[in-house]
């Protein structure tokens, strides 16, 4: 008996702590095992961080040569101030680990495609794609350029060490709330996981193309019906760098001789759009800079404004840091992982950032020359591909294989997928090439940059992503330039799918740095840039990308019309709702509209939206309105597209039509600028007709059409018919997706074709601006918080401030004894 | 006789309090070695330990090591929750089908001492069942005749 109670007991318990040992489903989430994530000593309760005061700390650090100490204030914000740049890096990696670990864990396993690792099979394909890319062929190529430069490649190890002295010191109750949930250890930073993360930042900002859309419609359409739908020139736009005949005797490098014509020859791309895309209306990553010289400025002195729309999440993608050594006091964001300020400024110099949004990735159709595909031919010869095997790790199974060929133009990204139009296309991405100089001389530069000439000679270390550099300094110059190293191409030479059988249709040259658009006090007073077109047309290099049409020109005449610029006119700027597209756009539409067709209702619609300011304000309903009624039109107009697309009715009659029905094919679909434009001057265009009707349809027909399908739509769904922020349902996403760690229901105004480009899940990731003068005046503020636990007063603390078109006065220290009541507390490390 | 069997009984409630909550004390003492970096199941042998050592009946183990280490854990997590004014417990509640701060600190106060309890009784009967019973009559004993 006594047996029998002995073993059951044992058995009870023993049952039981299993149970608390294993992962927990709950609905469609998995649950860590609950012991270890209760546990009130090592689980998610030691991540509850005190919601008061700041505990000061002094600790040794090996391999410091002398003392840093790290001031925080009420934001969180550590202010280093080191008696040497090492030092100061070895430092920033610490802190940085110390606030952000996961995140950098997350976003180099992201690029990495080791996701699966720690999350399990879905997110295998993300993984095999990331490894399919080169992400990582990339990052180490990123290295080798790197270490050319031994002084900055020391100051990438100080960093990559001080976050292993962090990561190294840590008990498993230390580690952030994410890895307990996902039930994984830390692992040490490395100088490859830094490219990695500046990898990401490439992959998110320059792997734009539409050349599977572009090949796909021009065999569809046509040239002469591609040419009117899809010019790459907007008329009304305003270029970052203006003709100002600076090009008139520049020499420009020739293009390669490739063959133009190999484009149509290819056909159709047959089978499945890959991604989902739709109404063209610029990149959803895209950012605003613009500096003012003195002359504009009510202080005589240069203002210095960025604000990069990136995707927003939780933890933010940024980290503020301000750097003291000897050789600078610079302040600004950083991304955790990588060493330096990326944005920011100092007591001399600032300087911005926005994505230059060049195509710089092209596709190469393979010729295999054997069934294997081992071998491709190129200019009659055969070469063989060169194989990497990568061994993926999936969570609760067993290793995935995967095997990339790698041909002279790059890696074969989609060929593990039978059915992707691309799969025997090769990647060439300008990100997979080994840097010319080490990037970091290039922030190190800016970091420590006094003036013009530091400025210049910093950039043309930088290759990609290729970013407008834009810049002030207290001395009263401003400038900006499209920095990045960029192929030089023929004539619409990587709009298209490629042959990928000739050489001469590869890249082989860039062009020079010192060719490279660029700007430097312009007499117009001021210098911007919106992810716009670089130069106008008479540049003398072809390129091609994906333009932003409106928030540019926005920017364009009100820093025009500006005078005695203050701070506060800038903040009215980097908030203003104002969409050049709506007010393009409405008034056309409501001229169109023929209001004696409507009821009353649809009247009363007609006049709220005649009433329109053209601000995407949250509490207005007719920004909602115009929305819906601006994608109706749109999508009526382009209804052949979409039957193409469908390969339903369609009224081009091609063979390669025929080759594989009921599939979806990727096409493309015109700019929005374009649409409006041919609304305005060409209404009898045969796209306004719906092909299956008898009639003749005009923009007139489809306006109202349309217009009555919006009435209808909301009388149906009047639950939809609210004002603008409502309808947008703004969302900022923790990176790991756990909706208990993100913020919802922020009511936001703004909009994507607006200077305040906030949709749903994307906006101003950063908003900063600096006067520069004899005391530096910077405000700025993003939407998150320092710290990227969930348990911390510090995770989203700057999220209403941001939401409510605050900003922060940031507090550029001069000493580490500097007095200020928003001083929290002080770390001080010291040599070992 | 009825006196004297009620004071019996009474006296031996009190003997059993005292067991129970000594039992308590003592897990709730020697749990907090978990501090130092003990993983979570730990607590069972721990547990177990003090079963053999400090019971002197099932329930006494049972109840007294389930109140140690409901105590153990409730109140080390309420201390955090406290000091953390609740931010993180309402997110994490959310990752529970929405259960509030209350009742996290709850399921984390049960586990722990279902944990304690299921080895305290562990050790009390393992005891029992390796070393002769003790010839004291237990309280169950006494009431079953």
């Amino acid at each position: 008996m006594r047996t029998i109670k002995f073993i059951l007991a044992l058995s009870l318990t023993t049952l039981f702590v299993w149970q608390l040992a294993q992962p927990q489903q709950l609905g469609d989430k998995t649950i860590p095992p609950f012991g270890s994530f209760f546990n009130p000593f090592s689980g998610f309760w030691t991540n509850a961080e005190p919601a008061k005061g700041f505990d000061d700390v002094s600790r040794s650090l090996p391999g410091l040569k002398g003392k840093v100490e790290v001031v925080y204030d009420d934001l969180l914000v550590p202010h280093i101030f080191a008696e040497n740049q090492e030092d100061a890096a070895r430092v920033q990696g610490y802190v940085t680990a110390q606030h952000r670990l996961w995140q950098m864990d997350m976003t180099s396993r992201k690029a990495s495609g080791r996701l699966s690792e720690v999350i399990g099979e879905k997110t295998l394909r993300l993984d095999r794609l990331a490894r399919r890319k080169g992400m990582v062929y990339a990052a180490e190529n990123d290295l080798i350029g790197w270490k050319k430069s031994p002084k900055t490649m020391a100051l990438l190890q100080a960093y990559t060490d001080g976050v292993n002295a962090w990561v190294n010191q840590l008990s498993p109750a230390e580690w952030p709330i994410e890895f307990k949930l996902l039930n994984y250890a830390p692992e040490p930073w490395t100088p490859l996981k830094v490219a990695l993360v500046s990898e990401a930042m490439a992959e998110t900002l320059c792997t734009w193309e539409d050349d599977l859309e572009s090949t796909n419609t021009l065999a569809a359409l046509g040239r002469e019906t591609f040419d009117y739908l899809y010019p790459e020139w907007n008329p009304k736009q305003h270029p970052i760098i203006p003709d100002t005949g600076q090009w008139a005797d520049l020499h420009p490098l020739l293009p390669p001789p490739f063959f133009a014509d190999s484009t149509r020859s290819l056909g159709f791309m047959e089978t499945e759009a890959p991604e989902e895309k739709y109404l063209s209306d610029g990149p959803i990553v895209g950012s605003n800079n613009w500096a003012l010289s003195g002359a504009k400025t009510k202080s005589g002195k240069p203002i210095l404004c960025n604000d990069p729309h990136l995707n927003l999440t939780l933890p933010s993608i940024w980290f503020q840091v301000q750097i003291h050594t000897p050789e600078a006091n610079t302040y600004g964001v950083s991304l955790p992982g990588v060493p330096g300020v990326l944005i920011g400024f100092n007591e001399n110099i600032a300087w911005g950032l926005t994505n230059v949004s060049h195509d710089v990735s092209d596709w190469y159709k393979i010729h295999w020359a054997n069934a294997e595909r081992s071998k491709y031919s190129i200019d009659g010869e055969q070469k063989s591909v060169r194989f990497s095997y990568e061994k993926i790790g999936v969570k609760g199974q067993s290793d995935f294989m995967d095997t990339i060929r790698y041909t002279v133009f790059g890696p074969i990204t989609y060929d593990f997928e039978s059915e992707n139009p691309l799969r025997d296309c090769a990647l060439r991405w300008i990100a997979h090439d080994v840097p010319e100089q080490s990037t970091f001389d290039v922030f190190l530069g800016l970091n420590t940059g006094k003036n013009y000439e530091a400025y210049k000679n910093a950039l043309p270390g930088f290759d990609s992503p290729a970013q407008n550099f834009v810049f002030a300094s207290r001395t009263g110059d401003i400038a900006i330039q499209t920095q990045g190293k960029y192929p030089v191409r023929g004539d619409q030479q990587g709009r298209f799918v490629q042959e990928g059988d000739r050489w001469a249709n590869a890249w082989h040259s860039y062009i020079p740095s010192n060719q490279v658009p660029s700007m430097k006090n312009p007499s117009r007073g001021y210098v911007f840039s919106a992810n716009q077109h670089s130069t106008p047309p008479s540049y003398p290099y072809y390129y091609l990308g994906n333009f932003e049409d409106w928030r540019s020109r926005r920017i364009h005449d009100r820093l025009e019309a500006m005078t005695n610029a203050t701070v506060d006119s800038m903040k009215s700027m980097q908030l203003d709702n104002f969409s050049q597209r709506a007010a393009d756009a409405l008034p056309t539409m409501l001229r169109l509209l023929d209001r004696t067709q409507l009821d009353a209702e649809g009247k009363q619609m007609a006049e709220e939206l005649a009433r329109w300011n053209f601000r995407y304000e949250s509490e207005l309903l007719a920004p909602t309105l115009f929305e819906a009624w601006f994608d109706s039109c749109y999508t009526a107009t382009w209804d052949e597209i979409t039957a193409l697309e469908k390969r339903g009715q369609s009224t081009v009659p091609t063979d390669d039509l025929l080759a594989s029905k009921n599939q979806k094919i990727a096409l493309l679909y015109p700019d929005a600028w374009r649409f409006i434009e041919m609304m305005q001057t060409d209404s009898a265009s045969v796209f306004f007709d719906h092909p299956a009707t008898p009639f003749r349809e005009t923009a007139r027909d489809i306006v109202l059409e349309s217009f009555k399908l919006t009435q209808a739509y909301f009388k149906e769904h009047p639950e939809n018919r609210v004002a603008f922020g409502e309808h947008k349902g703004f969302v900022i996403k923790h990176l790991g997706q756990i909706d208990a760690f993100s913020r919802f229901g922020i009511k936001l105004g703004g909009h994507r074709t607006a200077p305040n480009a906030i949709s749903k899940a994307n906006g101003p990731s950063w908003r900063m601006i600096v006067e520069l003068g004899d005391v530096v005046r910077a405000l700025g503020v993003y939407p998150g918080g320092q710290s990227g636990n969930p348990g911390s007063r510090f995770y989203d603390n700057m999220v209403d401030t941001w939401a409510n078109g605050n900003y922060y006065d940031l507090l550029f220290l001069k000493s580490s004894g500097d007095v200020s009541t928003r001083i929290l507390g002080k770390q001080v490390f010291n040599p070992k | 006789m009825e006196g004297t069997r009620h004071q019996t009984e009474s006296k031996s409630t009190f003997l059993m309090m005292k067991n129970t909550l000594l039992t308590a004390l003592a897990i709730f003492v020697l749990g907090n070695l978990c501090r130092f970096g003990l993983p979570w199941w730990c607590l069972a042998p721990l547990a177990l330990l003090v079963g053999w050592y400090f019971t002197r009946n099932a329930w006494a183990a049972f109840f007294g090591g389930f109140l140690g280490g409901f105590l153990l854990w409730y109140a080390t997590a309420w201390l955090s929750d406290l000091s953390n004014g609740g931010m993180l417990s309402a997110k994490v509640g959310q990752l529970f089908m929405g259960v509030q701060g209350w009742q996290l600190l709850l399921v984390t106060g049960i586990l722990g001492g279902l944990l304690t309890a299921l080895g305290a009784l562990t050790g009390r009967w393992a005891k029992e069942m390796l070393v002769a019973p003790s010839k004291k009559r237990n309280y169950l004993q006494e009431k079953r005749r």
